[in-house]
């Protein structure tokens, strides 16, 4: 049996630079073999015999489930390429999925566990959002779609950084953070983003899951993308804060923005911690609960658990309702043993979480 | 007889010759050892030209190829290169029909110029005649259209179900057109009076189907045996319990095969096994025994005297089934 074909998906709307990042995918000299699967009404301009054309056909499973919603044209389109397998060897080195502005990427994500064809086949590696650092401000405040791509995403590459002012960028950054906590934003010019930045991160790999933390959730006071919160103890109007950033909460006078968006995204990741040991039982249970009840909202979620009385990690990630966990390694002699997670979704209720998540508490 | 190739078998047909076998690098290898490499790119689907001799296969690179153990010919394209699904064709009407897209083209193997384009509003993932060549049945999300292969301007009778439907037959009779489904299950209409017909129960997807004893039994992949639908009478399967033989706990039939007019079937398991059973004996005789990689395609020849398979690594052969 060969290994599964890493699948990456890379969305972002149209002018991102998508067709840039996909050309220099297929042309550059890496020795590898790629298959790009593009939307067929999308960006034109790329040229090379393993292109396939998809028409973002999404459906619902009959089961009525929310996760079962995934994309029929995929299916059908990587058992076709499945058919350039040779015996002991792939058929690609990777698939990269591109989709339109208006795609949501959950039915995209959802059809690499739903399809049993599809999941023998290939492992969804990561979805990388590419949004214009000139343009994505007005695009995060009249799309939900873009909220939810920029949300999605396990990376976010910020492009067209020659074109904005370190203040924007620094404004786009704080703003991308809130809507999505785990997700690094590199930025780019032209799409010249390293490719082993774009193949290969193992977004959905528990195994990979290796750090999820405040430091790394919300980045240290200076750099690029801090956000402020309760957590911060200092005084918020010390800093510029005309990127509209907002505290539903702190009635501070800060510029709105250009753009008067001085509401908060209706998308917002929400980071937990917890120092004491968690019950492992109360914690499955409340977890399985909260995807049920809230999966539809939650877009993605992810976390690393002390259980107590269990000397491994209790790691997992979860697209909507589907839920992947496992015990990975165990924890370091000299390692802080803690929990932490994050839930990225809409119209989350960050009191009841936080509650929920530490009442969970051994 | 026994062959390994350097890529995938994707599909095997009868003709009135042998076995020949289409593969994922875009060629076709006879069983007498002929070959033609005509494609650009993997064979997606094939049959048996309706003349009964040589195979129509088509293609990633959006052509329809009519291979001959002597020449090749390109029978059509789709339009922008689109890949070619799904492909039937019709011995007894001469016409062949094959999808791309939302596309439904279809060709009359004696006139070259005769061709018909019929669209749908969603993807086309499977193609099947009628017995006698005259209509077409689609597959396509939310149920199944019926066409009339000749005329130019129609509107299609749209057979409504809920969900997403990956391949069709019709029963031999013409009474029935049965579907597979995305979330494991098939589901059927009596065409007279559009009569759903529900066949569930299935563990994994059903990835082939194929009549028998003269239409009086479906056999289907998609479970630990093969799973076999009563269609006798005019209600079909309506009411009626499906059998299964062959049940092995440890492994799935991956693919079935067998002739509308024979009483014998042949299965694929996923551990590369490949048996053939009489149904009414429940006695299996393996063609295959030893394990190995998934069976990916199988035939049965017309006569269903021999059959033919392959598995994922590149291993094919044909046995006598008699």
């Amino acid at each position: 049996m060969t290994d599964k074909i890493p699948v990456t998906v890379l969305t972002g709307y149209l002018g991102a630079g998508k067709t840039t990042l996909l050309n220099r995918i297929l042309t550059e000299d890496h020795g590898k073999r790629y298959a790009v699967i593009v939307n067929e009404f999308g960006e034109i301009g790329i040229d090379n015999d393993l292109v396939v054309g998809a028409d973002e056909d999404v459906f619902e499973m009959n089961n009525g489930c929310v996760c079962c919603t995934v994309r029929g044209d995929l299916i059908r389109i990587i058992a076709g390429l499945m058919k350039r397998q040779k015996p002991g060897a792939p058929a690609f080195d990777a698939i990269i999925v591109e989709t339109t502005g208006l795609a949501d990427p959950g039915p995209v994500a959802q059809t690499f566990f739903v399809d049993e064809d599809v999941k023998a086949k290939t492992q969804l590696d990561s979805v990388t959002a590419l949004v214009d650092a000139k343009h994505v401000m007005a695009r995060l405040d009249d799309s939900k779609e873009a909220r939810e791509q920029v949300a999605f995403a396990d990376r976010i590459i910020l492009n067209k950084t020659d074109l904005v002012s370190e203040a924007e960028l620094v404004a786009v950054e704080a703003r991308l953070r809130k809507l999505n906590p785990l997700a690094p934003i590199t930025r780019a010019e032209r799409a010249n983003i390293p490719l082993d930045q774009v193949l290969g991160l193992g977004g959905f790999d528990l195994g990979r899951i290796l750090d999820i933390n405040p430091e790394f959730a919300n980045p240290a006071h200076g750099e690029p993308g801090h956000v402020h919160d309760e957590h911060c103890g200092h005084d918020h109007h010390d800093h510029d804060h005309d990127h509209g950033h907002a505290h539903a909460h702190h009635d501070h006078d800060h510029h709105p923005g250009a753009r008067g968006h001085a509401h908060e995204d209706d998308i917002k990741g929400i980071s937990l911690s917890l120092d004491r040991p968690m019950d492992g039982t109360k914690f499955t249970a409340w977890l399985d609960r909260l995807l049920g009840e809230q999966g539809q909202n939650i877009l993605r979620a992810k976390g690393i658990i002390d259980v107590s009385g269990e000397d491994r990690r209790l790691v997992f990630q979860a697209v909507h309702m589907i839920l992947e966990g496992d015990l990975q390694r165990e924890w370091g002699a000299n390692e802080r043993r803690w929990s932490r997670a994050v839930f990225i979704g809409r119209e989350l209720d960050e009191a009841a979480l936080k509650a929920g998540f530490e009442a969970c508490a051994a | 007889m026994k062959s390994m190739y350097d890529a995938q078998i994707t599909a095997i047909v009868f003709d009135t010759e042998g076995a020949i076998f289409a593969l994922g690098d875009g060629s076709v290898r006879f069983e007498d050892g002929a070959f033609s490499a005509a494609h650009d790119g993997a064979i997606l689907c094939a049959v048996a030209h309706p003349s009964g001799t040589g195979i129509v296969t088509g293609g990633d690179d959006g052509r329809l190829i009519w291979h001959r153990r002597t020449d090749a010919g390109v029978l059509a394209t789709s339009a922008r290169g689109q890949w070619i699904d799904a492909v039937d064709a019709s011995a007894e009407s001469g016409l062949i029909a094959f999808s791309a897209g939302k596309t439904l083209t279809v060709l009359d193997a004696k006139d070259a110029g005769f061709r018909r384009d019929f669209h749908h509003e969603r993807t086309v993932s499977g193609v099947a005649f009628e017995p006698r060549g005259r209509r077409i049945a689609t597959s396509t999300y939310g149920g199944a259209a019926l066409w009339f292969a000749r005329i130019a301007e129609q509107k299609p009778t749209f057979l409504k179900w809920a969900g997403s439907h990956t391949a069709v037959t019709f029963s031999p009779d013409g009474a029935f057109v049965v579907t597979a489904m995305q979330d494991s299950q098939l589901h059927g209409w009596r065409l007279k009076d559009q009569k759903n017909m529900r066949m569930g129960g299935y563990p994994s997807k059903v990835r082939a189907f194929s009549f028998l004893s003269n239409g009086q039994l479906l056999a289907t992949s998609g479970a630990q045996g093969a799973v076999l639908w009563p269609f006798v009478g005019a209600n079909g399967p309506m009411g009626r319990e499906a059998t299964e033989i062959g049940f092995d706990e440890g492994s799935l039939v991956a693919l079935v095969a067998s002739q509308p007019k024979h009483g014998v079937l042949a299965a694929g398991l996923n551990d590369g096994r490949v048996w053939l059973a009489d149904p009414p004996g429940q006695g299996l005789n393996f063609l295959k025994a030893e394990r190995g990689a998934p069976i990916t395609a199988l035939a049965m020849s017309p006569d269903a005297t021999r059959v033919a398979w392959a598995d994922e690594d590149g291993n094919a052969g044909v046995s006598e089934a008699g």
